[in-house]
């Protein structure tokens, strides 16, 4: 504390006391957040929503660049931040590809080297099958996969991506064997699906409702660990209370540069803490019925850990970990 | 229906939004043209800027960036022989062809009127019969895009004078394309320990290297003094002759493209060489292609055009987009707090009938841009060789940085020019390198999506009906030139 200037002090001290308990620095200059998926993927939106929510509402006053650097699972991305040792105008988004490209690739894994700031939002997935199928839940499903292995399909996104993932922990949880048919978009996935080609698709809530209101798909059950309250959504079961003991969500956070300096990673994650007190966040949140648990610092450290150890069992179940 | 038009129209012409048509037109012709900085890429480089906009505006300028890239594409392509984009290599083809022989002013004026035509008979598509459409773009799917990138591979055999040459180049193509990561178990291949490799080689520094930098390197040789390509004032505009050899290409290449664009899986680059093989095909002159053959030119560039239009009809009615630029505007739709889905033109008529209004006076916009400047940009040609060989190396090279922002794809894009020089003196023909290499994962990832469909059986192409057909000009193709020179063999014995 001593370290800081009067004025630093003097907004510290308006702060919650949690922080007051860390010291807190803040970055010069622009800042660039790297996003390892392409303009429009939900890692994109996320960030970009939160960079307008920071400039616009004075939370931060450096000028926020979102970065695609997409491509090869991510890796273009997390490369880019790793090589930047101590750096502190990067920052990089982190969704479930840093996490799976390193174990599909057998590299070193990517978030035991970066620094960990925060793990903010949370989306929950649902389990889709044509409308016009017979199944009336999970169980049917189930036993069809029972009675011909391998018969049931699956369309999802990229190979050892999220959806593949929740595929292996059904498979796992119900003890059957599905067909995973991977699709380099999750655009071009749900066409497969939509074009009646497969018998399921995993959606997030809000895409889900989209197709269940226009009658274009049936739901199977949501991947969640309770019913969601919302309206329409609160009569989908969850696949615990159908007997398949399979909870997957979806998250998204940000990291630094390995080695950055704590002062900045601890004002880094008051800034993303104090996006997500944003009624606009809070709004969003609503409308795409997403999740805003926070975990900064520590916290988001164990939690990734958590999610990574999950990444690996099942990939390695799936036999895609090297 | 009419009347919603009308208010969306209503929309469109208030002043304030028709600057931003104007802009997003315009800031489209721009990133178009720059090799390696495609529409998807301006719009992502944009979309900030919208953030203060009211909706419908935002996503009328970010529109007009993802169609006005298509004419803007032309440019480099003719001129200078490097597509801006994977759909400008069938333009460059001919366009370019063209500009040699002096009309590089007819080649850019009758890809504009192309362009306009089959936009705007895209664009009327969309607002009568987007839903029907939709549904149709979905029977698409692994089994019919594999047998299509089949019909465009074998095709690349023809784009050239002889065919094992351009097979070599199409074969070469998809070696290279195999080159990254396998695209559905994810296990690296073919990079020989090389990390940089793990991304796989992109497009863009390929077709820059081996048409825009091999040409620069060719030119090098030739140390004696390089003539201007002759282009007289008089070359510049379309004659009569020329637009009644075009009518029907434009008609055709738009028909064309407006299906393939609403197929979630094919896009623009697909869209323009199944018009080209088309107008080749059913030409009285099949040898006038490749040499500058003008209504090439025109059926190319409706295609693309009324593909990336038709790109929209996915997009709007089911919320899935059928191209990259399409997904940043889905994702504009996201940010400006608009749910697209099934729901949208229902929930969202306003904005959607806006936006479909917007994209009629888009294209008027591009056609007045468009048609006065071709005598002008084909003026440039007039310039020496020598001075415009270090521009041309210069837009190439920044254009590969900037695809990636790395210096690797500048390195990468560089021997790919010396490819493309070794490829020209070797007389071997580079479209098929590039097409094969743009082919080729649709080719792949589809082929074996069809097999796991299916579970394993190959029936899965003769039991859907599309597929059936397809499979028989898959197999026409194949067999037809075979016959045709066994046919030549017995007549010379007799």
């Amino acid at each position: 504390m001593l370290k800081l200037n009067l004025g630093a002090a003097l907004v510290l001290g308006l702060s919650v006391a949690a922080a007051s308990a860390q010291d807190m620095r803040a970055p010069e200059g622009p800042i660039e957040f790297t996003v390892g998926a392409g303009a429009g993927g939900t890692p994109d939106v996320i960030m970009r929503t939160v960079a307008q929510i920071m400039n616009e509402e004075g939370i931060v006053e450096n000028p926020i660049v979102v970065q695609n650097r997409s491509g090869a699972g991510h890796s273009n991305a997390y490369n880019h931040v790793l090589a930047l040792p101590g750096d502190e105008n990067t920052l990089l988004t982190l969704a479930s590809p840093v996490f799976t490209t390193p174990i599909v690739q057998g590299t070193p894994s990517v978030i035991d080297q970066i620094t960990p700031i925060a793990g903010f939002i949370q989306t929950e997935l649902m389990l889709l099958t044509t409308p016009d199928s017979a199944w009336t839940g999970l169980q049917d499903m189930v036993a069809a996969a029972t009675a011909a292995p391998g018969t049931v399909r699956v369309a999802g996104g990229a190979s050892g991506g999220n959806d593949h993932v929740a595929t292996g922990l059904i498979e796992t949880a119900a003890g059957i064997t599905l067909t995973y048919i991977p699709h380099e978009s999750g655009g071009a996935a749900r066409a497969t699906f939509l074009g009646g080609n497969v018998e399921l698709h995993f959606a997030t809530l809000s895409e889900g409702m989209e197709q269940i209101t226009a009658g274009t798909a049936k739901p199977l059950a949501i991947l969640s660990a309770a019913r969601r309250t919302e309206p329409g959504v609160a009569d989908i079961p969850t696949a615990q209370e159908q007997g398949v003991d399979v909870v997957y969500t979806q998250f998204w956070g940000v990291g630094g540069p390995p080695n950055l300096d704590p002062a900045v990673a601890a004002w880094w994650a008051d800034k993303f803490r104090q996006v997500t007190e944003t009624q606009r966040w809070k709004d969003g949140l609503a409308a795409n019925m997403q999740t805003g648990n926070f975990y900064a610092l520590d916290e988001a450290k164990t939690y990734f850990a958590a999610e990574q150890e999950t990444f690996r069992t099942v990939l390695t179940k799936i036999g895609l970990a090297k | 229906m009419i009347d919603a038009l009308l208010q969306g129209f209503a929309v469109a012409f208030q002043p304030g939004n028709l600057m931003f048509i104007f802009l997003g037109v315009l800031v489209g012709q721009i990133v178009g043209a720059l090799p390696g900085l495609g529409p998807a890429a301006g719009m992502a480089l944009l979309l900030p800027l919208t953030f203060g906009l009211e909706p419908v505006t935002a996503i009328m300028m970010l529109a007009g960036i993802m169609y006005g890239g298509q004419y803007g594409g032309t440019l480099t392509s003719v001129l200078i022989n490097v597509p801006g984009e994977a759909s400008g290599v069938m333009t460059a083809m001919d366009g370019h062809a063209m500009a040699r022989k002096g009309r590089a002013g007819a080649a850019l004026s009758i890809a504009a009127i192309g362009s306009f035509i089959a936009g705007i008979g895209a664009v009327a598509a969309v607002a009568v019969i987007t839903p029907p459409l939709a549904s149709f773009g979905l029977k698409f799917n692994a089994p019919e895009y594999f047998l299509l990138a089949a019909l465009g591979i074998i095709a690349t055999g023809s784009l050239g004078q002889a065919p094992i040459r351009s097979l070599l180049a199409g074969v070469l193509g998809l070696t290279i394309a195999l080159i990254g990561v396998d695209p559905l178990t994810g296990t690296p291949r073919l990079n020989f320990g090389f990390p940089a490799l793990y991304q796989g080689i992109d497009f863009i520094p390929v077709a820059i290297g081996v048409f825009g930098i091999a040409e620069v390197l060719a030119s090098l040789e030739r140390s004696e003094k390089i003539e201007p390509i002759k282009t007289r004032l008089k070359d510049m505009w379309l004659t009569a002759e020329d637009w009644a050899t075009c009518r029907f290409s434009i008609l055709r290449g738009g028909v064309i493209g407006l299906f393939v664009g609403i197929m979630p899986g094919a896009g623009a680059s697909v869209a323009s060489l199944l018009s080209y093989l088309t107008e080749r095909r059913f030409s009285k002159h099949p040898e006038r292609f490749g040499n500058g053959a003008i209504d090439g030119v025109a059926a190319a560039e409706a295609a693309n055009n009324s593909a990336a239009h038709g790109a929209l009809i996915p997009m709007l009615s089911l919320g899935i987009p059928g191209s990259a630029s399409s997904a940043v505007l889905l994702a504009a739709l996201i940010l400006h707090g608009i749910k697209p889905g099934p729901m949208l033109m229902a929930q969202e008529g306003a904005l959607v009938w806006g936006l479909i209004a917007s994209m009629f006076l888009g294209n008027v916009f591009l056609l007045i841009l468009n048609l006065p400047m071709a005598p002008l940009f084909a003026a440039l040609l007039r310039i020496p060789y020598t001075y415009l060989a270090p521009g041309i190396l210069v837009i190439s090279l920044v254009g590969a940085y900037a695809a990636t922002l790395s210096m690797g794809t500048v390195w990468m894009c560089i021997a790919f020019g010396i490819l493309g020089w070794l490829m020209m003196k070797f007389d071997i023909p580079r479209a098929p390198l590039v097409l094969a290499l743009v082919l080729a994962p649709l080719m792949e990832s589809s082929l074996r999506q069809s097999l796991l469909l299916s579970l394993g059986s190959p029936m899965i192409f003769i039991e859907r009906p599309i597929a059936a057909v397809l499979l028989v000009a898959v197999l026409f193709s194949l067999i037809a030139p075979i016959v045709r020179v066994m046919r030549r063999r017995d007549k010379v014995k007799a």
